[in-house]
């Protein structure tokens, strides 16, 4: 037993000493951060960002790094797991703004990480830019002190928004009542803020319905909800509750789905019991593979780099401070001609439109506008894609 | 005698100038001020409560919402966060120890008040915000002689502030274990039933651990949310609990000051363990059952020797 | 509204089905080994992962899967018992720590494998029945049904075979069960696998009826764990009772008052039983 306890002193102290002393410091190297919940209930975005985020380091870095001012530079990538956890989070970012002395910093896409960074982020305006695709992020971007702060996914509302595009075809197929079953939290009230002022300008009937996160029997909530009849049902944002909502409504008699965040995955489970399944999805990547050269790249790299199956009802969250991203990031740096001077990357971000797995630019409140796809599965399983592209 | 180990803290900043790590010892502190308070009522007087992370997250809206909307100070609105905890746990520890609840079903109903409370906490939109917390926009003001009125901001003063904050509440809650009362706490630890027979009013003594546990409960609430600046219903859910219950039980449960150092090792796990999140969720298990089995009295009970009779 | 309350008093039961198979895995480890194994919750995790492998990955028929992963997870409990909780015996708080940690560990192990990309098994059994106006999932009524066959199977079992005997003469008292040539260490043992069984099952069929992910486990051992408590500790069928009463109560709970407060309902009815009875609605007296 002592020998045991011995053993076990000594390997957490050795842990910590090997783990305090280990900075490596290499020369020419652009470091660059990630602020994501990697693991946990919530991680579905967090997750796809970091998959994509690797790949493009590795890719880049193998290449041969790039160049700008006649050095070469290759990217040192620091992605710690939130958790999910805020607390966590700010001190993972402390870490790498005071410490790696990160100037790039991709994620959040979780709205409670965000608020729980925010001040501390705020106080480093200027030394640093967060590119988060976290939906509360929208409400910042633009006010003073926040030139650190863009926004690394398309914005619902606005004239221009995904949100108000879907909205506005429900109105026009002549749909009356809309209920939403929204998970209570941070991101859930959010989203039911943008949606119900959406609703209720197109004079469509919106009715709120929560759940507890972790909630996996909908049935009373679902009974409640069919009893109103409404036509369409607005399910929660993440595949984990999506793939049950749909399963318990359809045996209860309610058959139309209209999301804005979620994958395909429920719909074609369920194809032979729902009506109709309309869903934002930023790139349907099973027809993007056979049709867009840069994205069968892609699938093929990342199978290779994996050696997984690809995920493509996850793939579409790489449109947020994924793959692209990074390599966006290295062409803004070439052509601000340097690597530390954040204010002049910033603006050459916001200077031109990426051309890769999407077409990226950032408007002049730094927030991404993108292309998308609106993709509809009927009864049976067959799929309509809309391509919409950025104004 | 042994308060003499804490002066060297107080001369850390000077030496160390990572912020990084002046952060993680301020968590240390505060979240230590949170699981010394909690061995009171479990280590000393033998209660699992599970309630501790509530009284934590309680005071913290307490003393925010009576900044706001009544426009008091800080310290004001921190006693009165302190008071009304004090008057819940008045109020749940009656009934739980009435109904004479013991051990696992007083676990099971304080966690059921806990989960309750945050259900309420966050459902209640238009009062607290719901799921969405509050930013803080207010901080806490001292009053230094020859500058006046000044807020407190920076690692640095927080540094300090939550140091002074863990040495008194660990002199505080010395204090009462050393006390008459902590002899009775300690006789309903080791046999209640007993205790009783020997006319020691176990009701009236588990209260009042229960409540000066939860007070120091209260107390890292306010502090913790000022410095990060922000809460949200979280600060009440049962991992909050759970991991109070794992750093008073790593420190070791015998000595006052020890759940610190349990604090001390799963605040600064993560960022010192540098894997993948799987991984580091592997290690936190096999950590805490490896403590359990090979090192039931905490790594404090593993290098000093035990002085007491149980 | 009729229609709705009679709807969520049926799928209560079911619900309440589920939440009891936990309840009576702990109810058993508590009365035999002195500790809440919380666990439970991660082996009915690790009952629907393995159930959901061996049919969609391997393509073994579910009905033969379901035994396959339940003997699985009972030898997977039997061996951390062996080698983690056999030093636990009857110390609730070291015990609860452990399984903590424990919990921890099976979570990473099956992230690390699976990651947590929700993962659906195929529909076994699809469609409804409609009694009435009501509609009852097909798969959900053959989970209950299967879910009372095993409940009843270990009433029986304790009561009426010599082995359950033997565990309730220990759970009275240990001492004179052992003196009475009962082999506790056996006996232990044995409960740690059928409890672990039994969390296995609980998960097989889960993965029927829902998605699965990691943290499918921690609800269903918080609500395992009021049931047997609001039960009492140490009563079989009223595990059985209430896991019901828990799951009647969030299901008529969330018709008539906001869903959003939906696992409240079971606590408060927690709390009331235990103030009135706070040995529990069924325990012996």
């Amino acid at each position: 037993m002592k020998l045991a306890t011995a053993i076990i002193e000594s390997a957490m102290v050795s842990i910590v000493s090997v783990a305090w002393f280990a900075t490596a410091h290499a020369q020419d190297v652009v470091k660059i951060g990630e602020i994501e919940a990697q693991t946990g209930p919530l991680n579905t975005y967090g997750w796809m960002s970091s998959q994509g985020m690797r790949m493009a380091v590795d890719e880049i870095n193998k290449a041969g790094g790039f160049q700008v001012g006649g050095k070469t530079y290759k990217l040192d990538l620091i992605n710690p797991d939130t958790q999910g956890n805020p607390q966590q989070a700010l001190i993972q970012l402390k870490k790498m703004l005071e410490e790696d002395k990160v100037k790039y910093v991709f994620g959040p896409f979780l709205t409670n990480i965000f608020k729980g960074i925010e001040g501390y982020a705020k106080q480093h305006n200027g030394q640093f830019l967060l590119m988060g695709g976290a939906t509360q992020i929208h409400y910042e971007l633009g006010k003073p002190g926040n030139d650190y702060l863009m926004r690394t996914w398309n914005w619902d509302a606005g004239p221009s928004g995904f949100g108000t595009l879907m909205v506005e075809d429900l109105r026009k197929k002549g749909v009356k009542k809309v209920a939403m079953l929204m998970q209570n939290d941070a991101f859930g009230h959010v989203a039911a803020d943008i949606y119900r002022e959406a609703f209720k300008n197109a004079g469509i009937a919106f009715e709120e319905n929560w759940f507890e996160p972790g909630t996996k029997d909908y049935s009373a909530v679902l009974a409640k909800i069919g009893a109103g009849k409404p036509d369409y049902l607005f399910p929660g944002y993440t595949d984990a509750v999506l793939y049950d909502i749909v399963q318990q409504a359809t045996q209860l008699g309610l058959t139309k789905f209209w999301l804005v965040r979620g994958s395909l995955g429920p719909a074609l489970k369920n194809k032979d019991y729902i009506d109709d399944y309309i869903a934002y999805i930023p790139k349907y990547f099973e027809e993007a593979e056979k049709s867009e050269p840069k994205v069968a790249k892609f699938v093929a790299a990342y199978k290779a780099f994996y050696k997984k199956d690809f995920p493509y009802d996850q793939a579409p969250l790489c449109s947020s401070s994924c793959y692209d991203h990074v390599y966006m990031l290295v062409d803004a740096m070439k052509r601000a001609g340097t690597v530390d001077d954040v204010a002049k990357v910033k603006a050459a971000l916001e200077g031109f439109t990426y051309d890769g797995l999407w077409k990226i630019r950032y408007d002049n409140t730094g927030e991404e506008i993108f292309n998308f796809d609106i993709v509809d599965v009927q009864k049976g399983g067959k799929i309509s894609v809309t391509h919409e592209q950025p104004r | 005698m042994k308060f003499l180990l804490a002066i060297p803290l107080f001369f850390v900043p000077l030496a160390v100038h990572d912020n990084v790590v002046l952060t993680i010892l301020i968590f240390t502190y505060l979240v230590g001020i949170l699981a010394v308070s909690f061995n009171l009522i479990f280590g000393f007087t033998g209660q699992l409560s599970l309630f501790h992370a509530a009284a934590f997250g309680l005071s913290a809206y307490a003393t925010y919402l009576s900044m706001v909307h009544l426009g008091v100070s800080f310290w004001v609105g921190a006693l009165i966060g302190v008071l009304f905890v004090t008057l819940i746990s008045i109020a749940i520890g009656a009934i739980c120890f009435r109904f004479k609840l013991r051990e696992l079903y007083f676990a099971i109903v304080t966690l059921a008040f806990s989960e309750l409370i945050r259900l309420v906490i966050l459902n209640w939109n238009s009062f607290t915000n719901g799921s969405l917390g509050i930013n803080f926009t207010l901080t806490p003001t001292l009053w230094v002689p020859g500058r006046g009125v000044i807020p407190v901001a920076g690692t640095i003063m927080w540094y300090y502030l939550s140091l002074a904050a863990v040495v008194a509440a660990v002199f505080a809650y010395s204090r009462i274990v050393h006390s008459w009362m902590g002899r009775c706490f300690a006789s309903i630890r080791l046999n209640d039933a007993l205790a009783d027979t020997l006319g020691i009013n176990v009701f009236r003594y588990k209260l009042v651990s229960f409540v000066a546990g939860n007070i120091g409960a209260a107390v890292a609430g306010s502090l913790y949310s000022f410095y990060i600046s922000y809460i949200d219903p979280n600060y009440f859910s049962l991992d909050q609990s759970l991991a109070i219950i794992a750093m008073a039980l790593l420190g070791g449960r015998e000595f006052v000051a020890a759940p610190i150092v349990g604090a001390l090792v799963l605040t600064a796990l993560p960022h010192v363990i540098n894997v993948n999140a799987e991984a580091r969720l592997l290690i936190y298990g096999l950590i805490l059952i490896l403590t359990i089995l090979l090192m039931p009295r905490g790594i404090v009970g593993l290098l000093v020797r035990r002085r007491h009779a149980a | 509204m009729l229609q709705l309350v009679v709807g969520q008093l049926l799928n209560g039961v079911i619900v309440g089905t589920l939440y009891a198979i936990i309840a009576l895995g702990v109810t058993l480890t508590f009365g035999i080994t002195g500790i809440v194994n919380f666990a439970l919750g991660v082996f009915m995790m690790l009952g629907a992962y393995v159930t959901w492998y061996l049919t969609d990955g391997i393509g073994i028929a579910y009905p033969l899967a379901v035994p396959l992963a339940v003997a699985c997870i009972a030898l997977i409990g039997l061996a951390v018992d062996q080698s983690l909780f056999r030093f636990t015996r009857n110390n609730l708080i070291n015990g609860l720590i452990v399984s903590i940690g424990l919990i921890s560990v099976i979570v990473a192990i099956v992230l690390m494998i699976w990651t947590t990309t929700p993962q659906n098994m195929h529909y076994v059994l699809p469609g409804v029945l409609r009694l009435g106006g009501v509609v009852v999932p097909k798969m959900k009524a053959v989970v209950f049904v299967v879910l009372l066959l095993v409940i009843l199977f270990t009433y029986g079992a304790l009561t009426r075979t010599w082995a359950g005997r033997a565990a309730y003469a220990y759970a009275q008292n240990a001492e004179a069960a052992a003196l009475m040539g009962i082999r506790t260490g056996v006996l232990q043992a044995g409960v740690a696998a059928y409890s672990a069984a039994l969390a296995g099952l609980g998960g097989a069929l889960y993965a029927s009826l829902y998605s699965i992910t990691p943290e499918i486990g921690s609800s269903y051992i918080l609500k395992g764990v009021e049931a047997a408590i609001l039960a009492g500790i140490g009563s079989v069928m009223g595990s059985f009772a209430g896991g019901i009463i828990i799951g009647v109560a969030e299901g008529v709970g969330s018709i008539f008052l906001p869903s959003a407060y939906n696992d409240a309902y079971g606590l408060v009815f927690l709390v009331l039983i235990l103030l009135l009875r706070p040995a529990g609605l069924f325990a012996p007296r």
